[in-house]
C-alpha cells in the first residue's frame, strides 16, 4: 500500500479512506467510520445467487460496489467465506444457491494422520478461489481504491486446516498428533503469506487476518500460541513487508488480546465480545481501547433479525458512548459478518448513527 | 460400596479426565468380570469423570480439545458397560432430541452439549447435522422426548429453529416439550422472540438449563 496523504485543509468532507485511516492512527476524523462487514449480503443487492457471487469475481465486485453506494459504509471486507483457502488445497466445498459455501465435512481432504503430510503447496494466483478474492480486491481497487478502504481477508492457518480436516478431528489431533498438525500448519502458512501479499499488491489497504481459535471459547492461550501464534506473525509480517496494514478479526468469545498483539501486532482488532480479561465493553474500552483500535461491536443476529432501524441507531449510540474516550480509535462495525440474509436497512442505520452521534 | 467398586469407579473417572481410552476399557471390562453393577460404574465412574472434566472446562483448565478427548474415553467405557445394563433399569433424567438445523453442518457445539447431557444422565437422541424441522418434531413425538435441543452456527439457518416451534404450535403439541436453543448467533433475545424455553451459551450452561427445564416440565406431569 502506498502512503495515504490527507489534506486536512480541504473543505470537502473526508473520503471514507481518509476517515478510516485517521481512526486507525488515533487521529480525529470528521465522524466515526462505519464498516458493517456487508460481504455475502451484497449478492442480494445485485440480484444474483450466492453461489455465483462466491465464484464470479466480476459479479462480486459489482455487487460490493453497488452495496457501498446503497449503504454508504467506509470500508469493504473481501471475506467470501471460510472455505476459500481450503477449496484450493483440495477440499470438497458445497455451494448452496442461497447461503454461504461450506466444506463437505463427510469428505475431508485430510482423512488420516498421514494425509497431513500429503498436503501440497499451491500458488494462490493459479488457484480458483484465492484468485477470486485477489480479483475482487483488484476490481474494487480499480473502481474506488482512492475513496473507500479495502480490507482483504485471510483465514488463519489453523482455521484453514480445520476446514480440510474437520474441527473435531483437528482439535483431537492437536493433542494426539501435534507434529502432524504443525507440519500442515507450516505448509499452509507459506501459501497464506503469498496470498496475503498478493491481496496487498492487488490494492488492499489492509489485510484482515482471522485467527479464530485465539479465544478462550476454543483453545487455551498456550495451545493457540504454539499452533498458530508464530505462523500468524509470518503472515502479518508479509502484509507489512508489502506495505499493507494488518487487522485482526476474531468473533470468538474472549479473544486473547495480549497473545494476539504479541504475535500479530495488528493496527486494529475486529471482534464481537470483550477481550478475555474483561467482562464488560466499558471495561474493555478502558483496558484495550487505547492500545489497539477497536472495530465493533453490533451483534449481527440482533441487527439482522431483532432490531428495527431506529433501535439500531440507539444501539450504536450506546456503543459510540462506550468508546468515546479511546482517542478516536474506534470504527463502528458488526462483531462478525453482516448476516447474508440480514435487513440491509439496518446496515444503513449504522451509518446514520455515526452521522448523528459520531460526528465531531 | 466395596473397596474394589470404589477403586474401579475411581479408575474409570480418572480415565475420562486423563483422556485414556485404554484405561477406560480395561476398568470397564474388570467391572463386568467382577460382576459389578454396570450402571453404577457408568454413573459413579465414567459420568463422574466427565463431570470433573466439565468443571475443568468451566474453570478454563480444559478447553474444547480436552473435552472431546475426555468424551472419547467416556464413550469407550460405555461401549463395554452398556450391553450389561438390563433393559429398563437405567435411571435417566429425561429424553433429549438434539440436532443442528437444516442447512447447517457445524456440529461441534451440538456435540459438546450432547456429551455433557449424556454424562449427566439424559437419554440422547442425536439427529446429527442438517436436520429438517419436521424431523425434530416427529422424533420428539416418537421417543416421547422431554427436551428438543436445537443448534445452529449460521444466521442463514436460524429460522429453522423458529420453524420447529411453529410446527409444534400448529400441531398443538408445543406443551409436550421444552425447546432449548443455542449456537454462536443465538441470544436470549432471539430465544424469547421465537418462543423457545431457554438459551444456553455453552455446553455447561446447556446442561444446567436442561436440568431446570426437566424439573419444571416434571411438575405438571406429576400433578396430571
Amino acid at each position: 500500500m502506498t502512503a495515504i496523504i490527507i489534506d486536512m485543509n480541504k473543505r470537502d468532507p473526508l473520503t471514507s479512506l481518509e476517515r478510516v485511516s485517521l481512526a486507525l492512527q488515533y487521529k480525529q476524523p470528521d465522524r466515526v467510520p462505519v464498516a458493517p462487514l456487508v460481504c455475502g449480503a451484497s449478492h442480494r443487492v445485485l440480484g444474483i445467487t450466492y453461489d455465483r457471487w462466491s465464484q464470479d469475481a466480476d459479479l462480486a465486485v459489482q455487487s460490493l460496489l453497488d452495496t457501498q453506494e446503497l449503504i454508504g459504509f467506509d470500508a469493504w471486507l473481501t471475506l467470501v467465506d471460510l472455505s476459500v483457502e481450503a477449496y484450493d488445497f483440495g477440499q470438497e466445498v458445497i455451494f448452496p444457491r442461497a447461503s454461504t459455501a461450506y466444506p463437505n465435512t463427510d469428505n475431508p481432504r485430510i482423512k488420516t494422520v498421514e494425509d497431513y503430510y500429503r498436503l501440497e503447496k499451491v500458488d494462490p494466483l493459479k488457484t480458483k478461489r484465492m484468485r477470486h478474492v485477489i480479483d475482487i480486491v483488484a476490481g474494487l481497487s480499480r473502481a474506488k481504491g482512492q475513496e473507500i478502504a479495502i480490507n482483504g481477508f485471510v483465514y488463519g492457518p489453523l482455521g484453514v486446516l480445520s476446514q480440510i480436516r474437520g474441527h473435531e478431528r483437528l482439535f483431537k489431533d492437536i493433542i494426539r498428533q501435534p507434529d502432524a498438525v504443525l507440519h500442515a500448519v507450516e505448509l499452509i502458512t507459506g501459501v497464506l503469506e503469498i496470498y496475503a501479499r498478493e491481496q496487498v499488491r492487488a490494492g488492499a489497504h489492509a489485510v484482515v487476518l482471522d485467527p479464530l481459535y485465539s479465544s478462550r471459547s476454543v483453545l487455551s492461550k498456550e495451545t493457540w500460541e504454539k499452533f498458530e501464534g508464530p505462523f500468524s506473525k509470518r503472515i502479518a509480517d508479509a502484509v507489512r513487508d508489502e506495505g499493507g496494514l494488518v487487522v485482526v478479526h476474531n468473533c470468538g468469545g474472549g479473544v486473547y488480546f495480549d497473545a494476539v498483539i504479541k504475535w500479530i501486532s495488528p493496527i486494529a482488532i475486529s471482534h464481537a465480545y470483550p477481550a478475555f480479561d474483561c467482562t464488560t465493553w466499558e471495561e474493555h474500552a478502558d483496558r484495550w481501547g487505547r492500545e489497539v483500535v477497536t472495530i465493533g461491536y453490533s451483534d449481527p443476529a440482533n441487527i439482522s433479525f431483532l432490531l428495527r432501524p431506529e433501535e439500531v441507531i440507539e444501539d450504536c449510540r450506546k456503543q459510540l458512548e462506550t468508546f468515546k474516550n479511546v482517542d478516536h480509535g474506534f470504527i463502528l462495525s458488526t462483531g462478525c459478518e453482516f448476516p447474508p440474509n440480514g435487513n440491509l436497512l439496518n446496515a444503513r442505520a449504522m451509518v446514520e448513527a455515526a452521522k448523528i452521534y459520531g460526528s465531531n | 460400596m466395596t473397596p474394589i467398586e470404589e477403586r474401579l469407579h475411581q479408575e474409570l473417572s480418572d480415565a475420562v479426565v486423563e483422556f485414556d481410552e485404554d484405561k477406560a476399557i480395561a476398568a470397564s471390562q474388570e467391572v463386568i468380570a467382577q460382576g459389578l453393577d454396570a450402571y453404577e460404574a457408568i454413573d459413579h465412574g465414567l459420568a463422574h469423570g466427565m463431570e470433573r472434566a466439565g468443571k475443568l472446562f468451566e474453570d478454563e483448565v480444559y478447553f474444547v480439545p480436552e473435552i472431546l478427548l475426555s468424551a472419547d474415553a467416556m464413550y469407550a467405557g460405555m461401549n463395554v458397560l452398556q450391553p450389561h445394563i438390563p433393559l429398563g433399569s437405567e435411571r435417566k433424567k429425561g429424553r433429549v432430541v438434539i440436532g443442528v438445523v437444516e442447512g447447517d453442518t457445524h456440529d461441534i457445539g451440538k456435540n459438546l452439549v450432547r456429551i455433557m447431557l449424556s454424562a449427566t444422565g439424559f437419554e440422547i437422541h442425536d439427529l446429527g447435522r442438517d436436520v429438517a424441522p419436521r424431523r425434530f418434531v416427529d422424533t420428539a413425538l416418537k421417543v416421547h422426548a422431554d427436551i428438543i435441543a436445537i443448534s445452529t452456527l449460521m444466521t442463514t439457518t436460524m429460522d429453522g429453529m423458529a420453524e420447529v416451534i411453529r410446527i409444534l404450535n400448529r400441531e398443538n403439541v408445543r406443551g409436550h416439550f421444552k425447546v432449548l436453543v443455542g449456537g454462536a448467533p443465538i441470544s436470549h433475545a432471539y430465544a424469547r422472540k421465537i418462543g423457545a424455553d431457554g438459551y444456553a451459551s455453552n455446553a455447561i450452561a446447556a446442561t444446567k438449563l436442561a436440568d431446570q427445564l426437566v424439573a419444571i416440565h416434571a411438575v405438571p406431569a406429576e400433578v396430571a
